[in-house]
């Protein structure tokens, strides 16, 4: 009986699931790298999906910004008037935002809205065969649905990361002004000179990579998605929970190579 | 049957997973790994206060990252040993001699250590070293320092505004120099006497070269008075000297008109001292009597029989415009 | 039982379809068992069997969808194991392929859902000819007015019409049903099996029709085959397949007809 089973599972049940797991995603990530250069491109299907995701999470975006903005430059104005350098706020809050906030906060929001969208679509679409009907129409579903949507998450989420910066320092302008008269060109002069270009670019790849991430997790959990209604559910939920966890792992990752490439 | 190709997708997923992990795991300490795998070697210094120094502070030797604190234990009553990894390449640029003290990075930064000093003919520190440490400024000595610097500075800006007190109240020679405005007019009055003289002076060598060329001309009563040679070489040293007398006087006053303007010249400088400035003053006067008298004369000049009339007549004219005015009422 | 490995001389231009020895299992469970079937051209297989019995599994063999664990499946000559992805499209188009939920594509209308297959695998397809194509298939399946509306909108029999109308529109040589009339009232299902007759003579199909209704069976099955437990047990026309004495065919038919 032992023998049996120690024959039957590599490792145990568990771990065996969970590492043919890993497998498939590998795969999975492996796939759409070999076909996003390979036409068909179903341009216009991409930029329908910019469109909808774009769409999908603006609103949402457009308020945690601002908000992110006002609430950030209050909380760190008693910090830095102990110094009496309240005239630091701007650069402070640029830095904040820019490097770290702006792409973060978008992520996650686009991971909520946008990713559970795709786990929950595309989980819908394996569920009712609607992939299958697909592929024995002789349409490649990975391509038309997986690669047009990462695509999608890769070219939106970088944008929406920059519109989510300039709505947080438009809210940190308010609140900067309200307190300190500064200037509109002045706030935002000070807000970028602590800015360089390596910043900039680390955030925009930051975004490129968030945005992959979104898009591949939530494909590859509705492409996935078990049969019936609760794995539809558990797609678009497993998409946002798993989407996180990699966006705030690969936070990590890329501060740190960041800060190497500039003490090189 | 199915178990082959399951066995195949569970290792491979073993290993991405594992590949995935080694690559996570490494980006994230490997920031700090190349500060590892740097040769070090251990020295000792003892603190009486080490002022919240903790371990992992940087240790800089000439503004230059070389180390940090390896561990801070108590040593004897009063004693704090440090414990400080310093990178072997710098380790030939420290000398047995050189000292440790404590600072901070920047102005409100982490504490750091600093090695400084050391002479080229000891030798070089080795591990387990104890480098001396000279009496350091905590943050309190530094305010202390302020406050010691503040009072200096107090009692220099209250001498300074005795001083200026004094420069406006116009007490001490400068004082008085620079308030008294007689001292001004005098030499103006002055100035103008002496351009008078040479004025004249040189209206009076004017006449005299008239007047000897006309001793030149034969017949005349007075080239017959000159053909003797010693009248007329006499009336020659007076007019050199009467020229000599008149230039002298132009230096002076243009001398004069110099120190007016720069009060650095070196008449500026002679009148800073007291005595001078006294017996300028008592010279200025008398020049002012002489020119006084001058007036005097002219005025007497006035009252010349032959004169009288035309000062008469302007005098009347004077009378006439007054009335004139007033009827215009 | 003993029908089970009739000898057949493959001949590619006079059978459509053909299984040899078919294994497939998902993790524990065994659901093929050595299945062999013959599919002539212009023939209607049905294929009977109890509901997740692995039917389902068999006709998505055929087009690739799954992957058999062992035995061989040929279809209009090509061995579809074998073959690259190219070919396997290729094959594909020639393959129509009915599903029981109909699989309609809910992002897009009806004419959206048509119009798919043949912009993605006709590029030389005029607008014209596309606009052509589509009204005439909905023409065949009868549902012209619904053109514009969403799948959504439409009722079960209708979403079936048009599912079957969309792998019609590629003009296979094959069409395989899985569950035609799943779910659907006696009056809709009858109306789908006239569709399923109709669309044998229109386009000169060979079709699997895999089903659990025996009505379903009867109208359309020139052969039915009679699947149990992995195998196919009995082949053959309706009435011989059901004239025997085997229990479990036996209470197959009568579970059916007192339903």
């Amino acid at each position: 009986m032992i023998n049996i089973r120690t024959k039957k599972y590599v490792i145990s049940k568990v771990l065996d699931a969970f590492f043919i797991s890993v497998n498939r995603a590998y795969l999975f990530v492996i796939q759409f790298f070999k076909q996003v250069l390979v036409p068909p491109f179903h341009f216009s299907e991409i930029v329908n999906q910019c469109f909808e995701i774009g769409l999908r999470a603006l609103s949402l975006i457009t308020l945690t910004g601002f908000i992110i903005g006002i609430v950030f430059t209050k909380q760190s104005r008693p910090s830095l008037e102990d110094f009496g350098a309240t005239s630091w706020l701007p650069s402070l809050i640029g830095i904040a935002i820019v490097k770290a906030l702006g792409p973060l906060v978008t992520a996650l929001i686009c991971a909520g809205k946008v990713g559970s969208g795709i786990g929950a679509e595309l989980g819908s679409m394996r569920v009712t065969e609607q992939i299958d009907a697909m592929e024995v129409s002789a349409i490649n579903p990975f391509k038309y649905l997986v690669v047009t949507r990462v695509t999608a998450t890769m070219i939106t989420i970088p944008i929406l990361s920059f519109y989510c910066i300039v709505v947080g320092l438009l809210g940190s302008y308010v609140n900067v002004r309200a307190e300190e008269a500064t200037s509109f060109i002045a706030f935002f002069q000070s807000a970028f000179s602590t800015l360089h270009f390596l910043d900039l670019s680390t955030s925009v790849v930051k975004a490129l990579i968030f945005g992959f991430t979104i898009g591949i997790v939530g494909s590859y959990k509705g492409f996935y998605a078990t049969k019936g209604t609760q794995g539809v559910g558990k797609a678009a939920n497993q998409a946002v929970v798993m989407a996180m966890f990699l966006i705030f792992i690969e936070e990590v990752v890329i501060v740190q190579v960041s800060n190497w490439i500039r003490y090189f | 049957m199915n178990n082959s190709p399951n066995k195949r997708a569970v290792i491979v997923g073993l290993f991405v997973f594992l590949g995935l992990i080694f690559l996570v795991v490494g980006i994230l300490i490997i920031g700090n790994l190349h500060e590892t795998f740097k040769n070090k070697t251990e020295v000792v210094t003892l603190f009486d206060d080490v002022s919240g120094l903790k371990v992992g502070n940087n240790i800089w030797f000439s503004g230059v990252k070389i180390g940090s604190i390896s561990n801070l234990h108590f040593y004897a009553q009063n004693k704090v040993k440090v414990g400080m990894k310093i990178e072997d390449s710098a380790l030939p640029y420290i000398r047995k001699d050189a000292f440790v003290k404590l600072s901070t990075d920047g102005l409100i930064g982490n504490k750091i250590l600093i090695i400084y000093g050391g002479t080229p003919l000891s030798p070089q520190i080795d591990g387990g070293d104890t480098l001396r440490v000279e009496k350091t400024f905590s943050s309190d000595d530094m305010i202390n320092m302020l406050q010691e610097n503040n009072k200096n500075l107090l009692a220099i800006t209250t001498d300074f505004k005795l001083i200026s007190n004094k420069l406006a109240a116009g007490e001490g020679t400068i004082g008085k120099l620079f308030n008294d405005n007689t001292v001004y007019n005098h030499l103006d009055s002055a100035t103008l006497a002496l351009q008078h003289a040479s004025a004249q002076a040189q209206q009076l060598i004017g006449s005299l070269a008239t007047f000897s060329k006309g001793l030149n001309k034969k017949g005349t009563l007075a080239n017959e008075l000159t053909t003797d040679t010693i009248v007329f070489n006499s009336l020659k040293t007076s007019v050199s000297k009467l020229q000599l007398m008149a230039d002298n006087a132009n230096v002076l006053v243009n001398n004069l008109k110099e120190a007016g303007t720069n009060p650095k010249s070196p008449i500026g400088v002679m009148l800073h001292d007291e005595e001078t400035g006294t017996r300028l003053k008592q010279t200025i006067k008398n020049l002012e009597a002489g020119s006084l008298k001058l007036d005097e004369d002219l005025k007497a000049a006035q009252h010349n029989f032959l004169l009288k009339g035309y000062f008469k007549k302007k005098a009347k004219e004077k009378a006439d415009t007054i009335p004139d005015a007033s009827t215009n009422h | 039982m003993e029908n089970q490995n009739i000898p057949h001389v493959i001949s590619h231009d006079e059978q459509a379809i053909v299984i040899k020895d078919l294994y497939k299992s998902f993790d524990d469970l065994e659901v093929l068992k050595g299945v062999n079937l013959t599919v002539d051209k212009g023939e209607n297989v049905v294929v009977l069997g109890k509901s997740g019995s692995g039917k389902s599994v068999l006709i998505k063999i055929i087009v690739g969808l799954l992957k058999a664990d062992r035995g061989e499946v040929t279809v209009l000559g090509q061995q579809v194991a074998t073959l690259t992805d190219k070919e396997l499209n290729a094959l594909r188009l020639r393959v129509g392929f009915s599903f029981q939920s109909s699989a309609l594509y809910d992002s897009m209308n009806i004419r959206q859902n048509l119009e798919f297959p043949l912009k993605m695998n006709r590029k030389t397809m005029s607008r014209r000819e596309i606009i052509k194509a589509v009204d005439e298939v909905l023409e065949d399946v009868g549902l012209r007015d619904k053109m514009n509306q969403m799948p959504s909108d439409l009722s079960g029999g209708q979403r079936k019409r048009i599912g079957i109308a969309r792998t019609l529109i590629l003009r296979p040589e094959i069409m395989l049903y899985d569950e035609p009339t799943a779910g659907l009232d006696p009056i809709t299902s009858y109306e789908i099996n006239k569709l399923i007759n109709e669309v044998q003579q229109l386009y000169n199909t060979s079709s699997i029709i895999i089903t659990h209704d025996l009505t379903c069976a009867k109208e359309t099955a020139d052969r039915v085959a009679m699947f149990v437990e992995g195998r196919f047990t009995r082949i053959g026309k309706f009435e011989e397949v059901f004239n025997t004495d085997d229990e479990q065919v036996r209470s197959f038919y009568n579970y059916n007809f007192i339903q």
